[in-house]
């Protein structure tokens, strides 16, 4: 019984707080705050899968957003060009998800569809796409010792970019209605390098919703912190504090840091089909080393193993900009950025929280007490 | 667990060679469950990068390890662990971030049968897993007085208790061979001789063969059944400790080649230029 509930119980959780979210703000015409709790969202996706690879196994990547790209690419390309090659017209969704926004709620509406069905495996096949590729590039340097990952994951994040923006112009038809044919007319191969230039992928299906936001946030952060809570994780935590000491306890290192970063990988993938489908357009050149260093940032302030810190340090950074208005504060952003992060290392030197969680704070607290 | 109830440890010929220095040279060695073997030797003789040619930190360049027959030389650290040898480290090398049972617990993650699908899905094996590490963890804190300390990080508890934190996650692997490497570097005599007591115990209590390196000669001499002396990484002397003790090439690894008398130097040196 209590295996079951333990079992079960969260992810329930998860699915009720998705659809919380999504009735509470999802269904009124707020498109503001629809916006910011995407992005927000996303943030929190990308921070806590970083936080796997980099808090948890100790190994240092810098090149997160390139994973985004790539899952944001692919569900572009397949909601876009899939959509009207495998359906004729991008299928309709139901309530949990909306393809223009609020007109899906109208009455009668379905809750779940073969559009959300198509969408959900978009986004799953995304991570997957995204983990293959973390695969092949954290094979090579997850076998080293050291910080091989870095630098490799640098040059990762920049090739990812420098090919989409090399790729070729979005295939679309001289009018709207025109589309449909032209990219029935078009080749595999059109297909596949029409990703838009540098000008970014635009047309793109917006099946994303609240709803599918906060469940893979839901999903990823229960990842995660089922993940710290097993045999599984403490193998990976012992990586991160010695690797040598940990291989003598019959660790197998290599497996497990690669283990973590296909992990990462497959969420960010995630993240990159919410952008995609949340915004309609995704940009290359936005997801750029910064962007990447964005997230190291979030998770080092957070503090670097920790799933809460790093939730609510990817809410205060992600949304303080847009308090401090953004018109302002965008300029002096990345000198803030590198304050904070000095602050913090003279401050709180091992971040918000530490290694720790929100809760063992209280639990210490009461040990004290008694 | 269903191993031999003797297990034997053979080295035979192990060589290791960083460039133009031969660290260790043509190492054997042969141990089986129940026998304390004690490894001495001055400083920089070799003796720690044998126990990392035989936890697979180094391959050796020649000669072979087997344990129960099985070829270990040039497997990784890991694999060679799950074979059934396990180390402490000259320098402790704990888990200084996690709690003391968190350090045992890592150590018992080759005991886990479910996957990372089952972990993360949360499936029975793995509550079953789980409940059978902690209670097998809990199980060897309490025997080594640690139980009470169980949600301290390993990098609170004192030197001492640091040391007995190694060995109890290093028989958390469930070996058959231990590697000791100076457990008793940088303890005051009570302590030294609870931990003989200890290694007494564990080589009583488990069944384990245990290889030991130490400097402190009152803990090898009073507990190992077996020396083996090595000098510029060659073994010069094998036998029980008070063979060891009387050896001559022994004393003069330790304490210099005795002095020659000026009468004989001179004449040594009429002879060479003659």
């Amino acid at each position: 019984m209590k295996i079951a509930l333990g079992m079960i119980l969260p992810p329930l959780l998860v699915i009720a707080i998705a659809l919380g979210i999504h009735a509470g703000v999802g269904n009124y015409d707020n498109g503001y705050w629809i916006n910011q709790l995407t992005v927000i969202g996303i943030a929190i996706i990308m921070a806590v899968s970083l936080n796997i690879v980099n808090g948890f196994t100790g190994q240092f990547s810098i090149g997160h957003a390139g994973f985004l790209s790539i899952g944001g690419y692919f569900a572009g390309a397949i909601l876009y060009y899939g959509s009207i090659r495998l359906f004729d017209t991008p299928p309709v969704a139901g309530i949990l998800s909306f393809t223009l926004p609020f007109e899906r709620f109208s009455e009668g509406a379905a809750w779940f569809t073969t559009g959300d069905l198509f969408f959900i495996a978009v986004c799953i096949g995304s991570g997957l796409l995204a983990a293959i590729v973390g695969f092949v590039v954290g094979l090579p340097s997850l076998r080293l010792r050291g910080d091989y990952l870095a630098i490799v994951t640098v040059g990762f994040g920049e090739i990812v970019r420098v090919l989409i923006e090399s790729s070729n112009p979005v295939v679309k038809g001289r009018s709207l209605s025109k589309t449909p044919q032209a990219i029935r007319d078009a080749n595999f191969h059109d297909l596949a390098t029409g990703l838009g230039e540098a000008s970014g992928f635009n047309f793109i299906p917006k099946y994303g919703s609240l709803f599918w936001v906060y469940l893979f946030v839901g999903l990823t952060v229960l990842v995660a912190l089922r993940l710290k809570y097993s045999t599984h994780g403490r193998a990976y935590l012992s990586i991160r504090e010695d690797e040598i000491a940990a291989e003598a306890m019959g660790i197998r290192s290599t497996r497990y840091k690669v283990q973590a970063f296909m992990i990462a990988a497959f969420f960010a993938g995630i993240a990159g089909a919410l952008t995609a489908s949340s915004q309609g357009t995704i940009f290359a050149s936005e997801l750029a080393f910064m962007k990447s260093l964005e997230f190291v940032v979030i998770i080092v302030l957070g503090g670097l193993g920790s799933v809460s810190g790093a939730v609510i340090a990817a809410i205060v950074l992600t949304y303080l900009p847009e308090l401090l208005q953004a018109e302002t504060f965008q300029r002096y952003r990345l000198i803030i950025y590198s304050l904070i992060l000095i602050l913090v290392m003279i401050l709180r030197p091992r971040g918000l929280l530490g290694t720790r969680e929100l809760w063992d704070l209280f639990r210490r607290k009461k040990g004290l007490a008694r | 667990m269903k191993k031999p109830t003797i297990a034997q440890l053979q080295i035979a010929g192990v060589t290791k060679r960083f460039g133009g220095l031969t660290a260790v040279d043509d190492f054997s060695l042969s141990i089986q469950t129940g026998q304390l073997h004690g490894l001495i030797g001055p400083n920089g003789a070799g003796k720690t990068t044998c126990f990392n040619l035989l936890t697979g930190v180094y391959a050796p360049d020649s000669g072979s390890i087997q344990l129960n027959g099985k070829r270990l030389n040039g497997r990784r650290a890991s694999a060679i662990t799950a074979a059934g040898i396990a180390r402490t480290f000259q320098n402790i090398r704990l888990f200084k971030d996690l709690s003391v049972l968190d350090n045992v617990r890592v150590a018992c993650h080759l005991r886990s049968r479910h996957t990372l699908l089952g972990a993360l899905i949360r499936s029975p094996m793995h509550y079953r897993d789980e409940k059978q590490i902690r209670l097998h963890a809990m199980h060897l804190l309490d025997r080594f007085g640690l139980a009470a300390r169980m949600d301290e990080t390993a990098d609170n508890l004192s030197y001492g208790d640091q040391r007995r934190l190694e060995i109890a996650r290093a028989l958390a692997t469930d070996p058959s061979i231990l590697l000791l490497d100076e457990p008793a570097a940088g303890m005051n005599p009570n302590e030294k001789s609870a931990l003989k007591g200890l290694i007494q115990q564990v080589l009583n209590d488990f069944p384990i063969a245990i290889l030991l390196i130490e400097h402190d000669m009152n803990v090898v001499m009073d507990l190992c059944q077996q020396i083996t002396v090595l000098d510029y990484g060659q073994i010069i002397a094998t036998g029980p400790p008070e063979e060891i003790q009387k050896n001559e090439k022994v004393i003069e690894a330790y304490l210099g080649a005795p002095a020659h008398s000026v009468e004989e130097v001179v004449k040594h040196d009429l002879q060479q230029e003659a």
